[in-house]
This record gives structure tokens, C-alpha cells and sequence, in this order.
């Protein structure tokens, strides 16, 4: 072919290709800001049902215990702080839409609130703390990638003064001397914690003081009003959290004391440097006498009060006067969960014990037991049980203080594995559904990086795991030190909750592939052989999942809950599938609706597909 | 931002919010007080989770081409901030400034804390990369 012709033809197909080309590329365009823009519109209706269901306002406690009155309007609040002077409160409100936290201040007497910061979206502000005399805000935030303490005055008037930088971030600001020469402040991760003071004279230049440093995460510290101590909160290897106090400059003489037997807040001082409050793991509002002169001692901690409700308001500061005790009631109301079990319409078919504080019920795989998360109120240490069905007997399968999650039934119901969270690590444990025997360790991924199981194959060899929104397979073979994760599924969506058909054949999970912020339930090939995904890929909802994702043990019906963004209401859903020769599923239906919230815990399915368990808020009202 | 409005104390907040804000620990791996700015051609995307990663072409001091690794946080982090996976494919083979955490392993490596793309936008990835 002579060289003209080649280039006319080749300029011919550029012509014809090009419109075509172009309109690609524009319904491309069209597309992804149609996906942007329902995904924006679901953002918004699922963060106005947070709003509803966890704003609440601000209460004050007498030192009796009683309710005195309320502060601010109904709202998303994160930390609050009495000023020195009693007459205001700082606020960080939490604004969904935004994605941001900014400071408040409350005037206590008229209510009337004051904006103090607006920060740019994603970013926000925490740890506010008052200047001695009640005229200034000393607070953190993130500006442009740049974590810093700035200083404000309180009134809302002039501009703020940065006075230090942080290079990393989550630095935990937390109080500021009676003098008001000094700031304190903690910073912790995996190697550990520190406690630091900063001048707040001290130009551009100041450097942070270190204070103490150990291996163990501390937070919190407060100066003791004549500014020679500092009360903090250190966390142990076993997760517990203590009250201890030290000298506020670097020394190696003094021994810390340890003030409390245990601890779920920071400590505060009375003004006069007479008692020191916190909130002690039962709950009750605690009191230590103690005396900074000429060194520190103190007497056994008391109970001020403890609030009667079985779900206490979280208390949350304390006035300098010692009087006056902030709080932030649940913002429906103090809730219990029973254990309810339903069948297939959404009648109830029993319940499951007495009213607690309940997550994640999940049927053994021969559907007579049930896993159960309970929180120990008097504790504050959530374990896992088992529960016999028959007999309502209850036995409890863990006893530390290390949160918990993801607990998973072995196909044989002879092993709990669960996720183990250990000073900034959260490896996989397991052991041995009847109680017997010592925990033994599974798998750890990256340091410090969350790995949840969600199942585990049908022939036992291999762990499903969701991590960082890919799913992992973990071959269950050699030395657990050694263990390494497959890549099930990788990529720019997140992939979650894989599980596997009774045949060991398909793995159903939710990605966001198809509908940022919902999530639909996805079905694809698993080579027992690899650990890996094979060819094929089957979508099988089409209006959202929230959760639940569960195959019927013959593999012929799969369940899930669908989503519904504008209300509580849970859904139920299920759809006939086939798994040979090739997976086929139908359009899924509702089976039965329930009223929500149901909040974190997910509900489960007994392996017939019959019975149907959620742990259902009730009122805690009138319950201890 | 949920996460922490329902954690039920003001420390536990500041206990797990460094275990749970990304998909590992970052001061495991990444020393925050050792920080390096490059400029370079960025040469390769994987945009995909836990974490995105950019590669990198930078002449060092000495006048010789170094490929380094930047990690970044996840597509959905960059999704909500409206910054996509095309925003960085059509940057590849242009210069891109990004501002690292150095790797403890001191590899030429880092933790992306920002990034300025070809059109002169600035992307923070602080908290969860700080």
C-alpha cells in the first residue's frame, strides 16, 4: 500500500473513531460525577441519622449526685471544659457534614454560644484548655497538614497565636499551669508515651520539655494547682488505665504515686489543691484527699457519688471548686440489649437471658450456642461468653481487659478466634469454645494494623480476614510467627467481610465498587488451592448492605441486611442462589423488617437459615 | 469522625484514635521528626488499598536518579477530599513535590504528608499520615 493511501485510511478511521472517542470519554465524565454526586446525597442521609441517634446536650451533677441542670443544644459534642471561673464551658461540637470539630463557648448563665474556630474540612480541633484567669483558649488543631497548640482569646475577639508545632499528630493538650506560665501535654504510640510542659511565653523558638517518658501509653496530665505536680493516666501492657501523680519537672528521685485502683478518665484537682476527682471503672464518681506539701501524699480514694442508672451519663469535667460535675447523657437514653432470637417473618422465637450491655451474638455452627460480647459495667471490661440455648447457661470464655473484636466461631465450633487489641497491636487469638485451655496466637499483620476475622474455610485451612479495606486469606499452616497473608481481593475499592460458600467454592463479600458511602454484596470465584481469587464475578443486591453477610449451610440461600439510609429500620434480606455449576443468584427480598437502631452489632443467622439473632436496645430505666 | 464522638472517655479517644485512624501504625514504621521534601517525576501509581503508593524519579545531591516510594492514605481518604485516581495518572510523568516522613528503615521511602500536584493543588494527608 502506497504511503498516501495508509495515511488516508489511517486519517479516515481517526475521524470516525474520534466522536466516538470523545463521547466516551464524556459519559465517562457524566458517570463518575453521577457516582460523586448519590454518593454525596448518601453521605448526607447517612449522617443525619448519626445526628439523630447520638446527639445529646451537656448536664451538670451536684457532688450528691443530683442533676442541677443542662447547657447547650442538642448537638454532637466531644470534649467540654468548665473555665476557672465557672461562668462558661468550652466546647468541641463535631459537624458530620463538614468533617470537621470546632470550638465553642457556652455562657452557663444565658446559654448564648460564642464560635471560636472554623476549620477547613477534614480537619478540626481538640483538647481545649482555659488560662488560669478564664481569658484565654490554648487548644489544638490541624491546619494545612500542620498539627499545632495555638492560644485565643476566649471571647471570640482577635486572632490566634500559634506556639507550637507539632511534627506528628494526636498530641494530647490537657491542661495549663494556675500560674499560667506553663501548658502540659502527652503524646504515645507504639513506642510508647510522654508527658511534656511548654512555656506559653517563650517565643517562636519555645521547646516542648520532656517530662517523663516511658514505655507504656500515658495521657491526660493536669497540674496540681501550686504547679509542682502533674496528675496523668498511664495505661499498662494488660490495658488498664491508672491515676498516678508526679513532679512536673524531669527527675529521677521521685517515685510516681498511684492514686486510683483503677480509672475510665482523666484525674482533676480542686482548685486548693485538696482533692482529686475521677471516674472509677464502676462508674462512680471518686474522691482522693490529697496534699502537695511537702511532698505529695494522699488518703484511700472515696465514692463521691455514683450515678443510679445502670448506663450513666459519661461524665466529662469537673468545676475547679470541686462542686459541679459536667456529663453527656446517651443520647437516646440509657439502653440495655436482650438477646433476641427471630424467625424467618420477624416473630420473636425467644430471648436469650436478661437485659446487659450485649454485641455481636452469633450462633455455633450446630446452632445450639451462641458467642456474645458482654460488658462488665463494674469492669469496664467487655468479654466474650458463651450461651447454651437450651439452659440459658452462661459461661465466660475470656477474663482481660484488652478490647475484643471480631469474634468468629471455627467451622467446628471447637475454636473462638478473635482480634486482640495489645498496646497499639491487634493481633488474631483463638481458643477453645469450652472454656478450656490457654489463648493461643494465630496471625499478626503490619504492626499496629487492624485485621478482623470474617470467616474461615470450610476445610479449616485458611483464615478470611478484612484489613484496611482489602480481604486477606491467612493459610492456617506452619509456625504462627510465620504466618503470611494471601491478597484475596486488592484494589481502589473497599472490600470487606468476605465469606465462604459451604462448598468452599465463592466468596461473598460487600465492596463500595459500584456506590461510594453504601456498599452492595458481591460474589466471586476462591481457589482453595491459592488462597486467591479465581475468574467470575456476581453482584447480588441492588439497593445497599449494611452488614450480615451469611450463606445457608445446604448453599442455597444467602442473607445479608440491606441499607436504608433514611431510617433505623433494619432489613432482612435473602436471595435463592445456586453454586454449580456456576453461581446464580435471584433478586433478593426483604424477609422482615425491625425497628433500629441496633448500632454496632451486626445480628447473625443460624446455619438452616431459621433463626435470626440481634442483641435489641431496650430502656435501661430502672435497671442496676 | 463517629468513631470519636462514641468512644466513651476522653483518653480512650486518644488511646485507639492512633491504632484505628489508618490501616497500621504509623510511627511503627515512620520516624515524623526526620522529614524530606522531593521534587521529582512521578513515574507510577498504584492507586489501590490499604494504601495508595507513588513512585517517584528525584535526583539526589549528587546529580544521580533515585526512585522513591511514597505511601499515602487510601483511595476512599482521597475520594472524600475529592481528589481522584485520574487527578495522579494524568500527573505521571510530570513534577510533583511531596513532603515525607522518612522510613525508619532509612530506604528511600517515606510517609506522604503532602502533596502538591502538577496544577498547584496541596493535599494534606495529616492526621492520619502524621
Amino acid at each position: 500500500m502506497k504511503m498516501a493511501n495508509r495515511i488516508a485510511i489511517a486519517f479516515a478511521v481517526v475521524l470516525v473513531c474520534l466522536p466516538g472517542v470523545a463521547y466516551r470519554a464524556a459519559a465517562q465524565e457524566l458517570a463518575a460525577e453521577a457516582k460523586d454526586k448519590e454518593a454525596a446525597e448518601a453521605r448526607k442521609k447517612r449522617n443525619a441519622l448519626q445526628f439523630e441517634n447520638n446527639a445529646t446536650t451537656i448536664v451538670f451533677y451536684d457532688r450528691t449526685g443530683k442533676r442541677t441542670g443542662s447547657l447547650g443544644e442538642r448537638t454532637l459534642y466531644g470534649e467540654t471544659v468548665l473555665s476557672p471561673d465557672g461562668s462558661r464551658v468550652a466546647v468541641v461540637k463535631n459537624d458530620l457534614d463538614g468533617e470537621t470539630a470546632d470550638l465553642f463557648i457556652l455562657d452557663v448563665k444565658t446559654g448564648a454560644s460564642t464560635r471560636l474556630t472554623t476549620s477547613a474540612r477534614t480537619e478540626f480541633v481538640m483538647g481545649p484548655v482555659w488560662s488560669p484567669d478564664s481569658s484565654r483558649i490554648a487548644y489544638v488543631t490541624i491546619l494545612k497538614g500542620q498539627e499545632g497548640i495555638y492560644i485565643r482569646p476566649a471571647n471570640g475577639q482577635g486572632t490566634a497565636e500559634k506556639i507550637y508545632s507539632n511534627p506528628g499528630a494526636f498530641l494530647n493538650l490537657s491542661d495549663w499551669s494556675a500560674d499560667g506560665k506553663f501548658l502540659t501535654f502527652a503524646f504515645s504510640d507504639m513506642q510508647g508515651g510522654t508527658l511534656y510542659t511548654l512555656a506559653v511565653d517563650g517565643g517562636p523558638d519555645r521547646k516542648a520539655v520532656e517530662v517523663f517518658h516511658t514505655d507504656l501509653r500515658v495521657f491526660a496530665p493536669k497540674f496540681s494547682p501550686d504547679g509542682r505536680f502533674l496528675s496523668y493516666i498511664m495505661i499498662d501492657k494488660a490495658n488498664k488505665a491508672e491515676v498516678f501523680v508526679r513532679p512536673s519537672t524531669p527527675t529521677t528521685t521521685n517515685e510516681p504515686w498511684q492514686v486510683s485502683d483503677g480509672t475510665v478518665s482523666p484525674a482533676f484537682w480542686r482548685r486548693d489543691g485538696k482533692e482529686l476527682y475521677y471516674l472509677a471503672r464502676d462508674q462512680a464518681v471518686m474522691v482522693a484527699e490529697v496534699n502537695t506539701s511537702p511532698s505529695f501524699s494522699f488518703q484511700k480514694p472515696k465514692v463521691l457519688f455514683k450515678q443510679a442508672s445502670a448506663v450513666p451519663d459519661r461524665l466529662t469535667n469537673v468545676s475547679a471548686d470541686g462542686e459541679r460535675f459536667l456529663a453527656l447523657p446517651p443520647a437516646r437514653g440509657p439502653q440495655l440489649q436482650q438477646i433476641t432470637i427471630f424467625d424467618r417473618k420477624g416473630e420473636v422465637l425467644q430471648k436469650v437471658g436478661d437485659p446487659g450491655l450485649y454485641g455481636g451474638p452469633a450462633f455455633s455452627p450446630d446452632g445450639t450456642r451462641l458467642l456474645v460480647s458482654k460488658t462488665d459495667q463494674q469492669k469496664a471490661q467487655a468479654d466474650l461468653w458463651i450461651i447454651e440455648l437450651a439452659s440459658g447457661k452462661a459461661m465466660q470464655l475470656t477474663k482481660d481487659s484488652y478490647p475484643k473484636v471480631s469474634p468468629m466461631w471455627s467451622r467446628d465450633g471447637k475454636y473462638i478466634y478473635y482480634t486482640s487489641f495489645r498496646a497499639g497491636d491487634l493481633p488474631i487469638y483463638r481458643r477453645l469454645s469450652d472454656g478450656s485451655g490457654d489463648e493461643e496466637f494465630v496471625f499478626k499483620w503490619t504492626p499496629g494494623a487492624f485485621v478482623g476475622v470474617t470467616d474461615i474455610s470450610p476445610d479449616g485451612k485458611y483464615l478470611v480476614c478484612d484489613g484496611g479495606g482489602i480481604i486477606l486469606t491467612v493459610p492456617l499452616t506452619g509456625d504462627p510467627a510465620t504466618r503470611k497473608e494471601i491478597e484475596y481481593l486488592r484494589e481502589e475499592f473497599t472490600d470487606t467481610t468476605g465469606r465462604l460458600s459451604p462448598d468452599g467454592r465463592f466468596m461473598m463479600f460487600r465492596s463500595d465498587e459500584e456506590k461510594p458511602e453504601r456498599g452492595e454484596v458481591y460474589v466471586r470465584t476462591f481457589d482453595p488451592s491459592t488462597g486467591k481469587a479465581g475468574e467470575g464475578k456476581w453482584k447480588v443486591s441492588k439497593d445497599g448492605v449494611m452488614a450480615m453477610l451469611h450463606w445457608r449451610a445446604d448453599g442455597k440461600e444467602v442473607f445479608f441486611r440491606g441499607q436504608n439510609l433514611e431510617s433505623n429500620e433494619l432489613l432482612v434480606m435473602a436471595a435463592d442462589v445456586t453454586t454449580g455449576p456456576t453461581f446464580t443468584a435471584s433478586t433478593p427480598k426483604v424477609l422482615f423488617k425491625l425497628p433500629g437502631p441496633l448500632g454496632g452489632n451486626l445480628g447473625n443467622i443460624s446455619p438452616d437459615g431459621q433463626r435470626f439473632v440481634f442483641a435489641v436496645n431496650v430502656p435501661a430505666a430502672g435497671t442496676k | 469522625m463517629i468513631r470519636r464522638i462514641l468512644f466513651s472517655v476522653a483518653f480512650a479517644v486518644l488511646a485507639l484514635a492512633q491504632g484505628t485512624s489508618a490501616h497500621h501504625n504509623m510511627t511503627a514504621l515512620f520516624d515524623f521528626n526526620d522529614r524530606v521534601t522531593l521534587n521529582g517525576t512521578l513515574t507510577k501509581v498504584d492507586w489501590r488499598n490499604p494504601h495508595a503508593y507513588l513512585t517517584l524519579d528525584v535526583k539526589n545531591t549528587g546529580g544521580a536518579m533515585e526512585s522513591w516510594s511514597a505511601e499515602g492514605p487510601s483511595p476512599t481518604w482521597f475520594r472524600i477530599r475529592d481528589v481522584g485516581k485520574a487527578d495522579f495518572e494524568s500527573s505521571i510523568g510530570k513534577s510533583l513535590t511531596v513532603e515525607l516522613s522518612r522510613a525508619r528503615d532509612h530506604s528511600l521511602s517515606g510517609l506522604i504528608r503532602t502533596i502538591t500536584l502538577p496544577n498547584g493543588r496541596v493535599v494534606s494527608a495529616c492526621p492520619q499520615n502524621c
